[in-house]
């Protein structure tokens, strides 16, 4: 009799388990992926490849730029995020194909590829000993601007590297929704 | 039924001595060989890869002096930095490397496969050829990477140049290093002049 | 005699089971397949189409000549302009619009896949972001000679979201099917930016 409850038993722990540990596995992906490295804004992080550290972010309405010898006006629906960072390679030349603005509900914005090959674009090719000033340039809508995390990695799509995961905190907002500091337009040109 | 329960546990007992405990022996000390046969076999084509991918094991070649590798007599010519240019971030500094390249097996397209030109200073930091930078080069100088196919025949020399770009405080201690296909893990390392 | 018949009959139920069991799923498989299909929906040519991945509001259908939107057009050809509002409704960034409209019959023998430009300020095929609406068109050339009729009509595709694919275990966009049709009328030439 006690056998059989302890086989009734077990077997019920055994299901428990399995199922849990079912459950419970990060999505394959997630697995597989990048390994993050978090920081904040200031910090400098040390990921793989590179090291990264953020100044400052910044938005606008508009961007300004110079692209082969015309000057260019974008505008958006949304808001034009600007977040001007410290690349650095550290061991080898390297480089950065981009970033990702996380909103806080996770919805994910790469860089604007509407800046084309503007000089100061991304790819960002860089060398140890050199450390560069970049620009990301996200196009986000005006809710996605608070509590935000900036990702960025070496190569776009690869597994098992490192990511800079850095939180970009809280941004005023005035009365009309939109952050408090943004500005009309924003010049490219103008060094970083 | 009983009887042959009982017949058959003490024949248990009996093979636990004697053959069978000779060849469990024989099993287990097998296992010592089998092991590592196991590991080398399936990994055997990682590590080839592996090697064959990364520039690892580094041969010093004396400066002014050539060294046959990937097929070629690899002679470097000259290593200067390129001071005085504009745009240039303030610790930035050119540096080029000129080869000259004695053809051997003029199958470079194949020997040459992924050439790669690099720098590497005390610490072990490496820089690979920089775009940024874009020095105007006579018409017969080449980057490695259109030498290869440039359909070159044996005996020739050509000329070879790759531009790089790197921090004031690597310049002393820099070295040129090449690396090919047909040669990894193997890669050439040019000693800086004694001076 | 009865008790062996109920164990025989028991046992070729036991036996039996897996292959009666496959044999009803085809069977049922067949004849939900030999159902008459249901129709494809045609959508109001003033409606917003929800597709998996896009919010898609058609704007305006014209013809263009010479220079579209910053491109040329050949001499002997002529554009067709489709002008849409695109909202990404995903969570990434995406350019996977490039199926989502598509030339429906007589046209749709139109091999060539549309350029798609945005209007804003001309830039090829760029990502949209989530939650961003921007006006998109999609221009399809045709022979100059080739005539049209007062309307055109597209087929709208769409795609499923798998969290894991079969082949790859990663999330993605598959299984393109169109989701409905829309046709269009043809506006009067005076368009082409």
């Amino acid at each position: 009799m006690i056998r059989r409850v302890s086989n009734v038993v077990l077997l019920v722990v055994a299901v428990a388990l399995c199922y849990g540990m079912q459950t419970s596995t990060p999505h394959y992906a997630r697995l597989t992926g990048l390994i993050p490295v978090r920081g904040g804004i200031g910090e400098t992080i040390e990921a793989r490849s590179f090291s990264l550290k953020v100044a400052k972010i910044g938005f606008a309405h508009t961007l300004k730029l110079n692209a082969f010898g015309k000057e260019k006006v974008l505008t958006t629906g949304g808001l034009w995020a600007i977040v001007t960072a410290e690349l650095a390679a550290r061991d080898a030349s390297t480089s950065v194909w981009g970033g990702i603005w996380q909103g806080p509900a996770g919805l994910r914005y790469r860089t604007s590829e509407r800046l084309g090959v503007a000089p100061g674009a991304p790819p960002f090719s860089l060398e140890p000993g050199l450390p560069r000033k970049v620009r990301f340039v996200f196009e986000i809508p005006a809710d996605q601007a608070a509590n935000a995390t900036l990702l960025v990695a070496s190569a776009r799509f690869s597994a098992l590297d490192s990511e800079a995961q850095i939180k970009l905190g809280t941004v005023e907002t005035g009365a009309d929704g939109l952050p408090a500091g943004v500005i009309e337009t924003f010049d490219l040109d103008q060094p970083i | 039924m009983q009887a042959v329960d009982t017949m058959s546990r003490s024949r248990m007992a009996e093979g636990r001595s004697g053959t069978e405990r000779k060849w469990r022996r024989r099993a287990l000390w097998a296992l010592v060989v089998l092991l590592p046969a196991v590991i080398v076999e399936t990994s055997y084509g990682s590590v080839r890869t592996f090697l064959g991918n990364n520039d690892l094991i580094a041969r010093d070649v004396a400066w002014g002096s050539a060294a046959h590798f990937g097929g070629s007599d690899w002679q470097l010519t000259d290593l200067r930095t390129a001071l005085g240019m504009e745009g240039l971030p303030a610790n930035a500094v050119p540096v080029l490397a000129d080869f000259t390249v004695t053809v051997g097996d003029p199958d470079m397209r194949n020997l040459w496969v992924g050439c790669k030109v690099f720098l590497t200073d005390a610490s072990g930091r490496q820089w690979t050829p920089t775009a940024t930078v874009s020095l105007r080069a006579p018409a017969d100088v080449m980057i490695c990477a259109s030498a290869a196919f440039s359909g070159a025949k044996k005996g020739d020399r050509l000329k070879i140049r790759e531009t790089f770009m790197v921090p004031k405080d690597a310049i002393a201690t820099i070295r040129v290093a090449v690396g090919v296909g047909s040669e990894r893990p193997y890669y050439l390392r040019f000693q800086r002049p004694e001076s | 005699m009865f008790g062996t018949l109920r164990g025989k009959l028991k046992a070729w139920i036991t036996a039996g089971a897996g292959t009666i069991a496959a044999i009803l799923v085809a069977g049922l498989l067949g004849a939900f397949g030999a159902l008459p299909k249901p129709e494809i929906q045609h959508f109001a040519p003033d409606a917003t189409i929800e597709t998996g991945q896009w919010l898609i509001k058609p704007l305006r259908l014209h013809v263009g000549e010479e220079r579209v939107y910053g491109l040329p057009v050949k001499p002997d050809e002529k554009a067709v302009i489709l002008e849409v509002e695109l909202t990404n409704r995903t969570a990434e960034s995406t350019k996977d619009y490039f199926t989502a409209i598509q030339l429906a019959a007589p046209f749709a023998d139109t091999t060539e896949s549309p350029l798609i430009v945005l209007t804003r300020d001309q830039t090829m095929s760029p990502e949209l972001q989530p939650g961003l609406p921007e006006r998109m068109a999609y221009i399809w050339t045709l022979p100059k000679d080739r005539s049209l009729p007062a309307s055109l009509s597209f087929t709208v595709n769409t795609q499923i979201y798998k969290a894991r694919d079969n082949l790859y275990g990663t999330p993605g966009w598959y299984n393109q099917h169109p989701a409905g049709t829309v046709s269009l009328p043809l506006q009067a030439k005076g368009g082409g930016a």
